[in-house]
């Protein structure tokens, strides 16, 4: 198991320089190239679906572009992150275990499955803290319904008409196609669900964030590490997206359109800073998140596989193919583990690691104990 | 009569142990808190510093307490979690009597006129004395001097004892014959100082966690650490000489050392010839002593022995320290004025980093046995036999010298005499003598057989079990006081919370006893500072003089050393508490310039004569077997044992025995081993460790029940102090039969339960895991 | 903070768990503990290994995370997972070379040391080195630390050809530079049954002992 060596450790040398994991300054070009390929479908398909700008509402192009700029963030920042050892190990090894022979159907079962627990029931984060939980879920269904709505809205791919037969009702067109058999009342509740979606939806944001801001400022781990930029500041643009939001319904219901074009200038202006805001923050995690099913076929996949036994005491403590992995991505990263005795540090067992400190502290001193 | 009338489930489901893990309102990242109140720890006698957490008059959590100098904020594990003994589901909140079916409800008032007329009703039967008490020492100086207070002028018997009796007395008797006082040597700041330091018989790792920083300060300038100890401790390891003892073989080793240093002119002649008594004499008795004969009693190799004579005595420099280890012995008293011989000899007492220190065990075990709590003594280290010290205790009572009764039995010795039939009633506060008392199954039948019992107690334990009347009385962190650290250092404790439910304050509950007994006139005090104030004036002129002492000065000083004297005239003639003074700084260290207690302001040798234990291995029983803490636990375990991550660091006793020994057994780690001695026999799982000797097995003994080391251990006692010999037995050791087995696994099962609604994401089993590792 | 250190003396420790105790009772830990302790192998020693985070320069730990669930803050405080960013997988668990960061199947994410942020980011003291009875745990200014006691405090560890950094010290005799981590040399009982023979003080001794010399011969 361990090859007994006579010679030396190597000698000590300065720490090589190893990149900081984090964003680049530098434009990636697959980055780019990805995110124009993305941007410029989305370009597209807003062409098609508002059949070639028929249906686009011109009041809503800045949305519209915002959003095309936003959905290029996303793909370049998830392009890069995707090119980071660790990411694009995950990323390849997720798929190729996924598309195995044989055990695609049952994959794509368990892909829903998981999908469910892990990105819409959020189960780990109630695991965690209920209160988080449900802040969490409040601004996870606040959001996605407001996205679910205003994008196609902008994109000119839906929009709501009155029904000729009874003006009263309205009626969905989607893709430039009258959905006849969709006709509501405005004045029914439904009607009043789907006229005021969008409030719907900020209510359940500022639900969420008044029970995240609670926390933010009692408790201490948040206190002692959030940060500005990371932390405080996606709350404050989702909020101000909200009531900005709110205010152009009250001013058109209850104060007969006063300051409308006021609310809207600034409605529209915090819609643009969160949608720039989207790839480079803390949203981000929105979409890294998905990431969550690849460990999980990933896992499931190293459980199955050979286990990796510790140089030292034999323990079995991960899968074969995750330290096979590792060993690989390390160097990439500028670490260099490689250790005359066992191979490589990383063939040690958590425990014996944080053993041999201890062990090496007593032997420098000189003496020995039992 | 009184046996338990529930089942071993039943108990579990309503009185626990429930394993506690999470503070009142659940684990809060949010650090809200109404207060955070100074005060120290309560388990062990080194009484560290804590700050405790409060809200809504329930202590939530703790704070390390930096201003303290003893422990800087540094807390073992007991005191980390001490607060979970707090707003337990096991807490007892209502007066109960004991019926065939269980334990009902009753009011105070019923509870109350129950006890005092079954008191007045059997000593009326069979005399004063039929009726006894039982006390401990994690009480309050103020509630230790109200017990002795109570028990000679309210039920006015002799037979009052307190769990000190298992714990301090040895070192108590040792130190009053050598040095005329019963206190450590010197403050704990002294061992940083000290050049050798000589540790027999005490597992301070595990047993005085916060006394390894001082000693390894001492190390850093230049220390060598010599450890006698039959196991290899944690401290033991890093020693730089390890003296294998064998149990009970301490004064052997001890009486060689002194003869090396005699042989080897190693001893300060001047301080000898200026500062002591007896040399001579305890010289003649080690004249013989040789290291070769000490070798083969405690199996310690002979040249081992010659160095640690001879780095104790060149040293310019040393302090002993030793604890139960020795102290837990039919030859405790001898073994304790075994080391002070050794520190007069070489005059290594009584300077900075010279001394002699016994390091306490229980909450207040010094203070606890200064003030009037043992059946032989009075308030100030005063003796009950002595006529002028009872004319004086009586004056401060105010009550005729015959009111006070004379010398009474000690805490074993009154269990025999239950169990003889002569004692009918019993009363006990802060005492579980079912797991602490050796010889577990004689002492349950000695309960068994009385007439009457009253207990007061926060938990339902083992011993409360057995009692007629259970009265509710209040933790640590609900009473206020003072108690004295193993330093001598007299704190101030606080009370950040009140008894919850209808549960009350110890020394509430004993007024009230006195009042309904007719002896009000005794016992006028509405606070617990007055009999603090009336403590002060008992103490005044005895060798543990607090007069000089008071709560300010306490609490601004950071705790003050008795012995602090009266310095004025009038504070040393006057009557009245009002004219007392308080200008003594205390007494950090004893014996400066060779001043000692005794009459004559000298020391005294002793001489000892080697002889065996109570019991000593034969055919029959072969292995000796010994007992001792784990760092997790406390004492019999009535609070630790319900605190659940205390517990999961050492969830059950484990038998730990050498890998040879074992594998002339046959056993392996976790393997199901019985283990039977004259008294009894346990079942329990092994631990093959090569850190003890191979001819030895230790037990930890804070468990009750079947897991009791003290079904094994033997009521042998010293004559002198009357500690029990819990270090010292025989016994024998095999693989246990299947049968055995199920049993052994039976009891494990049922050791304790798990608080329910633990938070989700807390993963238990996990945090159990880690705590094991 | 700048100036207060954190020192690591496991040759001190006493395996009494106070810091585990202690940790959990962290404002942010919520009764989980962070640091590790545990034996290295009872069956033949006393001897306990204690492991906070050692909050590396360059930290491997956050280097392998596939998520950029771990930041390091300007203060050199290697912080735990991010609770919206951990996957999960285990990655930084398997890589740390000092086995620090431990998974916690129940909430699927990985939480390790952060040296007590919301005590050490406002200048008090971290609850491991608070409570540590024989301060193998040491939290205090290098003044406080050499005025209390003796040895030199390095930070630079070499694991095989990587060497690493930390912000945290580990105290070493006087005149050592950093710490090689050999492994061929600490083998223990369980591979190598006669590894302490040598050391045996009880190697003398019998282990059921029959005829008591103490009995017979040893009589004044």
């Amino acid at each position: 198991m361990l090859k007994p060596t006579g010679a030396a450790l190597p000698p000590r040398r300065d720490p090589p320089p190893v990149p900081v994991p984090g964003m680049d300054v530098t434009l990636d070009r697959r980055g780019v190239i990805w995110g124009l390929i993305v941007a410029a479908l989305v370009t597209l398909s807003i062409y098609l679906g508002s059949q070639r700008f028929h249906g686009f509402d011109g009041a809503l192009a800045g949305y519209a572009f915002a959003t095309v700029f936003a959905i290029f963030g996303i793909v370049y920042r998830y392009v890069v992150w995707l090119q980071r050892p660790p990411t694009r190990t995950y990323w390849r090894r997720g798929w190729e275990l996924f598309w195995q022979p044989g055990q695609r159907i049952r994959n794509t079962g368990l892909f829903f499955k998981m999908g469910w627990e892990k990105l819409i029931e959020q189960r780990f984060i109630r695991k965690r803290s209920r209160g988080r939980w449900l802040a969490h879920q409040l601004i996870f269904w606040g959001c996605l319904i407001a996205i679910a709505i205003t994008f196609p809205l902008t994109f000119g791919w839906l929009r709501f008409e009155s029904d000729f037969t009874n003006p009263s009702d309205y009626l969905i067109v989607l893709f430039g196609q009258r959905l006849e058999f969709f006709t509501f009342p405005a004045r029914s509740l439904l009607g009043w669900l789907i006229m005021h979606g969008l409030n719907v939806a900020a209510v359940l944001c500022l639900a969420g964030i008044a029970l995240i801001l609670g926390r933010r400022i009692k408790d201490q781990a948040e206190i002692a590490t959030q940060r500005f930029d990371n932390d405080i500041m996606p709350l404050i643009l989702l909020f101000a997206v909200s009531v900005t939001g709110m205010f152009l319904t009250v001013s058109n219901m209850f104060i007969e359109g006063k300051f409308y074009y006021f609310l809207t200038t600034i409605h529209a202006v915090t819609v643009y800073l969160w949608l720039l805001y989207l790839p480079f923050g803390k949203f981000f995690h929105i979409f890294q998140r998905i990431a969550n099913l690849g460990v999980w076929f990933y896992k499931a996949a190293g459980a199955n596989g050979p286990q990796a036994a510790c140089a030292r005491c034999g323990t079995e403590y991960t899968s074969e193919l995750q330290r096979g992995d590792l060993k690989a991505m390390l160097p990439e990263l500028g670490f260099d583990y490689r250790h005359s005795q066992v191979d490589n540090w990383q063939n040690l067992c958590p425990g014996c690691r944080r053993k041999l400190m201890t062990l090496n502290q007593f032997a420098v001193t000189g003496k020995e104990f039992m | 009569m009184a046996k338990p009338p529930l089942s071993r489930e039943d108990y579990l489901d309503l009185y626990g142990p429930t394993l506690h893990y999470s503070p009142p309102g659940g684990f809060r990242t949010v650090d809200d808190y109404d207060d955070l109140v100074d005060t120290h720890c309560c388990f062990c006698g080194q009484q560290c510093g804590i700050k405790l957490k409060v809200k809504d008059n329930e202590v939530v959590g703790f704070e390390p307490r930096y201003d303290f100098p003893f422990n800087r904020g540094k807390l073992c594990p007991k005191g980390i979690k001490r607060y979970l003994q707090g707003s337990h589901p096991d807490r007892l909140l209502h007066p109960m009597r004991r019926t065939p079916t269980g334990y009902q409800r009753i009011t105070w008032d019923e509870a109350l006129s129950e006890t005092v007329s079954k008191i007045q009703e059997i000593q009326a039967k069979y005399g004063r004395d039929s009726f006894a008490m039982l006390s401990g020492v994690s009480l309050t100086n103020e509630k230790s001097y109200l017990v002795g207070k109570f028990a000679r002028l309210a039920l006015q018997t002799a037979n009052l004892d307190y769990n000190g009796r298992l714990c301090m007395v040895s070192a108590g008797a040792g130190n009053k014959k050598a040095y005329g006082i019963d206190r450590s040597s010197n403050h704990w700041e002294d061992i940083t100082q000290a050049k050798v330091i000589f540790i027999i018989g005490t597992n301070i790792a595990e047993c005085f966690p916060i006394t390894t920083d001082y000693i390894w300060r001492a190390r850093d300038n230049g220390a060598k650490i010599i450890y006698a100890d039959p196991r290899m401790v944690p401290m033991a390891r890093t020693a730089d000489l390890f003296l294998p003892l064998r149990v009970g073989s301490d004064s052997a080793l001890l009486m060689a050392m002194l003869h090396v240093l005699i042989r080897d002119r190693l001893i300060d002649e001047e301080f000898i010839r200026n500062h002591t008594v007896g040399f001579e004499d305890t010289a003649d008795a080690v004249s013989n002593a040789t290291p070769e004969w000490a070798a083969e009693i405690t199996g310690v190799p002979a040249d081992k022995i010659e160095l640690a004579a001879r780095w104790y005595g060149e040293a310019e420099t040393g302090m002993i320290l030793h604890a139960r280890g020795l102290e837990h012995q039919t030859k405790g008293v001898d073994n304790v004025v075994s080391c002070a011989n050794l520190a007069l000899a070489t005059g290594k007492i009584g300077k900075p980093g010279c001394g002699h220190s016994t390091i306490t065990g229980q909450g207040n075990g010094q203070g606890g046995r200064e003030h009037g709590h043992k059946c032989d003594q009075l308030p100030g280290n005063r003796d009950i036999t002595n006529p002028e010290h009872r004319e004086y205790i009586a004056r401060v009572w105010g009550c005729p010298e015959e009111e006070i009764p004379g010398k009474g039995l000690t805490a074993q010795e009154i269990l025999n005499e239950i169990h003889a039939g002569n004692i009918k009633g019993l009363l006990s506060l802060c005492f579980n003598p079912l797991v602490s008392l050796p010889d577990a199954n004689f002492n349950r039948e000695a309960l068994d057989k009385l007439e009457h019992y009253t207990v007061i107690d926060f938990f339902l334990s083992e011993t409360a079990q057995h009692a007629d009347i259970v009265l509710p009385g209040s933790l640590h962190e609900e009473d206020e006081g003072t108690s004295t650290s193993g330093e001598g250092r007299v704190i101030k404790i606080n009370a950040p919370v009140t008894p919850p439910g209808e549960a009350r304050r110890d020394w509430e509950i004993l007024l009230d006893i006195a009042n309904r007994l007719g002896r009000g006139k005794y016992f006028g005090y509405t606070s617990t500072r007055e009999i603090f104030e009336e403590l002060r004036l008992a103490s005044r002129g005895g060798t543990a003089d607090y007069s000089g002492i008071t709560w300010e000065k306490v609490v601004d000083t950071q705790g003050v050393f008795w012995p602090a004297p009266q310095v004025t005239e009038r504070g040393k003639t006057t009557m009245s508490v009002a004219e007392l003074d308080s200008e003594h700084p205390g007494t950090p260290r004893l014996y400066e310039g060779g001043r000692f207690y005794h009459a004559d302001g000298k020391a005294r040798f002793n001489a000892v004569k080697w002889r065996e234990s109570g019991e000593v291995v034969d055919d029959e029983y072969p292995i000796w077997f010994t007992t001792g803490r784990v760092v997790s636990q406390y004492l019999s375990g009535t609070q630790t044992r319900r605190i659940g991550p205390l517990v999961d660091q050492f969830p059950h006793p484990k038998l730990e025995m050498h890998p040879r020994m074992a594998k002339q057994l046959g056993i392996r780690t976790d393997d199901w081993v019985t283990i039977q001695t004259r008294r009894g026999e346990v079942i329990i799982q092994a631990n093959v460790v090569n850190t003890i000797r191979p001819d030895t097995v230790f037990m930890a003994y804070h468990w009750g029940g079947k897991e009791s080391a003290n079904l094994l251990t033997q009521r042998a006692l010293d004559p002198v102090s009357k500690i029990p010999e819990y270090k010292v037995s025989a016994c024998r050791v095999r693989l246990a039969t299947p049968e055995e087995q199920a049993e052994g696994e039976r009891v494990k099962a049922a050791s304790a339960r798990t608080e329910k609604n633990l938070p989700a994401g807390y993963g238990l089993q996990e945090r159990r895991q880690e705590l094991r590792r | 903070m700048s100036d207060l250190r954190f020192f690591v003396d496991p040759i001190r420790c006493i395996g009494c768990k106070a810091c585990m105790q202690a940790c959990s009772e962290c404002a942010t830990h919520k009764g989980k503990s962070m640091i590790h302790l545990e034996h290295i192998e009872r069956g033949s020693s006393t001897q306990t290994a204690p492991m906070v985070c050692m909050h590396c320069d360059l930290p491997t730990c956050a280097a392998v995370c596939p998520a950029d669930a771990i930041k390091r803050t300007e203060d050199g405080i290697v912080q735990s997972s991010q609770a919206p960013r951990c996957i999960g997988c285990s990655n930084c668990v398997n890589a740390c070379p000092f086995g620090v960061p431990r998974y916690y199947p129940e909430i699927d994410q990985m939480l390790k040391c952060d040296m007590c942020y919301d005590r050490t980011s406002i200048g008090q003291k971290p609850m491991c080195a608070s409570v540590c009875p024989s301060e193998a745990l040491f939290y205090g200014t290098l003044e406080e630390f050499q005025a209390r006691r003796k040895g030199t405090p390095t930070n630079t560890f070499q694991f095989g050809a990587q060497t690493i950094t930390t912000k945290v010290f580990i105290v070493l005799p006087e005149g050592e530079i950093g710490l090689d981590m050999d492994v061929i040399s600490h083998m223990d009982a369980r591979f190598e049954p006669d590894a302490f023979d040598h050391l045996d003080p009880f190697a003398h001794l019998e282990p059921l002992p029959q005829a008591q010399p103490g009995l017979t011969g040893g009589r004044l």
